[in-house]
């Protein structure tokens, strides 16, 4: 997020502060948690219906939320750190990379492009270097979770048929 | 007492067969191996090699479970000696005087002093659980829903005062796991609840799926945030043995720690975090000289390490006599069970007795071989923890898919980890602990099933929880620690406490 708040470390905004953001996520996850199990019966404390303890916990939650919210006005709350994006977002993309191609293409294809993939998360990223791990680890991996123990994980179907 | 030892000769006649200590040893070997790596607690590790213990049978499958756990644990201190890195929440006492000792050349005691330490807490912790087990378990039997309720409310209780951090935030993720559990089929309608129309989750969010997300994914964000300074600890490691004046100075923390972990590894609530605070706190108000803790007195290392093995153990007993599970580890361990058709609780024992005595005997067997086999091998150690972070990660990460994917042969699960590695992510820009979050998820479904039975029966009057003396008890004292914790003096001692 944008760091153009300047270090007046005592009192941050207040959508700077860490304890208000907070308390927002935490209500806006109860609304639609609440939302969400709407349709489900309550039925009665003596015969409770599914929807009795997800309403019941959502409600709670909303309103420890606005607790938050309000010692965010009360107490002067630690200022909100620096959002990073590439990292969050390319180890997400690893991994579901990896989920889509372990199935119909095996290990022998997620292994490389999951690391790969994962390797750019890091400034740090050095082509060959993450090359040589991808398929360095790939074959390890191969070679413990395959073969020493079996685990039914698919290692080329489009090539061995397994 | 011939109960006891014959139990116990079982146990060993079942944890000694050659499989067993094989799998006792790879379990160990491998558990250390991941658990050093840094930012990986045993939390992580042991969801990462859930699928190992797949093809065994059972008593097998959890004895190479609890060789992984305790490597894990070893692992977890042998990185915060020599890097300075705790590997999770109970040992970063270790990394106070464990990390000193090592810039001061004597990283080898350290990490010698550390197993045998643990050696002594776990043969004495197995003892205990041997002793007591098989009485609580009979309590266990008078147990009802309204007091199985009570004393889970008790352990959230315990886990929110335990958290760091504000208490509201505690509440706020104890309750974050609650809703979460509510997530998938209802227990007795079947009706599919905020499962948002994915099949994938009709049974609920994973736990392993949950715990490998926020710990394992949202750790690894976290650190490729922070530039690398990881200070391997060059040069000697020094000798592993304890001189003689070592090993005395050592013996009184070890036999209190001992005593202190065992105590607060059997609280629902993960007491046994408490434990290894708890003794550097104790031995440094009993040192003749308190001015050495921190620069690398070995009080400081023996007696944490001695807590926090003792409290690993004997968490172990609330899972198996009343089948509740004290921690995120202990919930693992209950996936695991399930997975193998163990159900954990009072009757493992009287079912499944050679299961029930040969794990607990090779957790001995487990601490012993520990001790054999990572003196040796703390040089590969050092060497594997100078791997850089960059290649590291993504060897972690690695390792993560194809556990989490072997785990159900599915790869939605993997889409979970990722979504759940992210939300692990905003939690910690929010400031939100997760662990209490998983012990909320951990009990959410039993305390749901114990709430509606204690109700049914009592015509939906809560009267019930205060009526029963055992349950008004628990509910009594959970209230207790809350009030207690919410105390402006006690407020004040917890953050100070949690700052050493």
């Amino acid at each position: 997020m944008a760091p153009n708040e300047t270090t007046s470390a005592r009192s941050p905004a207040m959508w700077m502060r860490q304890d208000f953001v907070a308390g927002l996520v935490v209500i806006a996850v109860a609304v639609f948690a609440f939302w969400q199990a709407a349709d489900l019966p309550i039925g009665t404390l003596g015969g409770m219906g599914p929807g009795m303890l997800p309403k019941s916990l959502a409600v709670l939650f909303g309103l420890l939320g606005a607790l938050l919210v309000l010692d965010a006005f009360v107490e002067t709350s630690v200022p909100l750190e620096p959002w990073s994006i590439r990292g969050p977002v390319l180890v997400a993309l690893a991994i579901v990379a990896f989920g889509l191609t372990v199935r119909p293409l095996g290990l022998v294809v997620a292994g490389p492009v999951a690391i790969v993939i994962a390797a750019f998360a890091s400034d740090e990223v050095r082509w060959v270097e993450t090359a040589a791990v991808g398929v360095l680890m790939t074959v390890v991996c191969i070679g413990l979770f395959k073969f020493a123990l079996g685990l039914p994980i698919p290692l080329a179907p489009w090539l061995i048929g397994y | 007492m011939f109960d006891l030892i014959g139990n116990l000769s079982l146990g060993f006649a079942t944890a000694l067969s050659p499989v067993n200590l094989l799998l006792a040893f790879v379990g160990c070997l491998v558990g250390t191996l991941i658990g050093v790596l840094p930012g990986i607690g045993p939390i992580a590790t042991i969801a990462m090699l859930l699928p190992l213990t797949f093809k065994v049978d059972p008593t097998s499958a959890l004895i190479m479970l609890a060789g992984i756990y305790y490597g894990a644990q070893y692992g977890g201190s042998t990185t915060a000696i020599l890097v300075n890195i705790p590997g999770e929440a109970t040992s970063v006492v270790t990394t106070l005087d464990g990390h000193a000792m090592a810039r001061k050349g004597q990283a080898g005691i350290a990490l010698g002093i550390a197993a045998i330490g643990s050696f002594f807490a776990g043969t004495v912790a197995t003892l205990v659980i041997a002793a007591i087990g098989a009485p609580l378990t009979k309590l266990a039997l008078l147990f009802g829903p309204a007091e199985y309720f009570g004393l889970m409310v008790l352990g959230l209780g315990l886990a929110i005062v335990l958290a760091r951090g504000s208490v509201l935030k505690a509440v706020v993720m104890v309750v974050f796991g609650l809703l979460l559990s509510t997530v998938g089929q209802d227990l007795e309608t079947g009706q599919e609840r905020l499962t948002l129309g994915f099949d994938d989750l009709a049974d609920g969010i994973d736990f392993a799926v949950l715990a490998m997300g926020v710990f394992g994914i949202a750790e690894i964000l976290r650190n490729l945030e922070s530039p690398e300074t990881r200070n391997v600890v060059r040069g000697h490691i020094g000798r592993l043995l304890p001189s003689l004046a070592d090993l005395r100075r050592s013996f009184g923390p070890i036999v209190r720690a001992t005593g202190l972990g065992s105590m607060l590894g059997i609280l629902p609530g993960n007491g046994a975090v408490l434990a290894p605070f708890a003794s550097y706190t104790l031995e440094k108000k009993l040192a003749k000289d308190p001015s050495r803790f921190g620069k690398g007195a070995i009080e400081g290392v023996a007696g944490p390490e001695a807590a926090n093995n003792a409290g690993a153990q004997t968490a172990f007993i609330p899972l198996l006599t009343l089948g509740i599970p004290p921690n995120a580890v202990m919930a693992l361990m209950v996936g695991a069970m399930t997975i193998h058709g163990v159900i954990p609780g009072p009757l493992v024992m009287t079912k499944n007795p050679s299961l029930f005595w040969g794990m607990i005997t090779s957790m001995w067997i487990g601490n012993l071989m520990l001790l054999i086999i990572n003196l040796p091998l703390i040089g590969l150690w050092v060497r594997l923890l100078k791997v850089p972070y960059r290649l590291l990660y993504v060897m972690i990460l690695l390792f993560c898919c194809i556990g989490i994917y072997s785990i159900n042969n599915n790869p939605s699960d993997v889409y979970f980890m990722a979504f759940f590695g992210l939300v692990g992510y905003v939690l910690i820009k929010l400031g939100l602990e997760a662990a209490p979050m998983l012990l909320g998820f951990v009990l959410g479904r039993l305390m749901e099933e114990k709430l509606r039975q204690a109700l049914a029966l009592s015509e939906g009057s809560f009267m019930t929880f205060v009526e029963r003396p055992v349950s008004a008890a628990l509910l009594l004292l959970a209230l207790a620690i809350m009030v207690i914790a919410v105390l402006p003096t006690v407020r004040k001692g917890r953050e100070e406490a949690f700052q050493e």
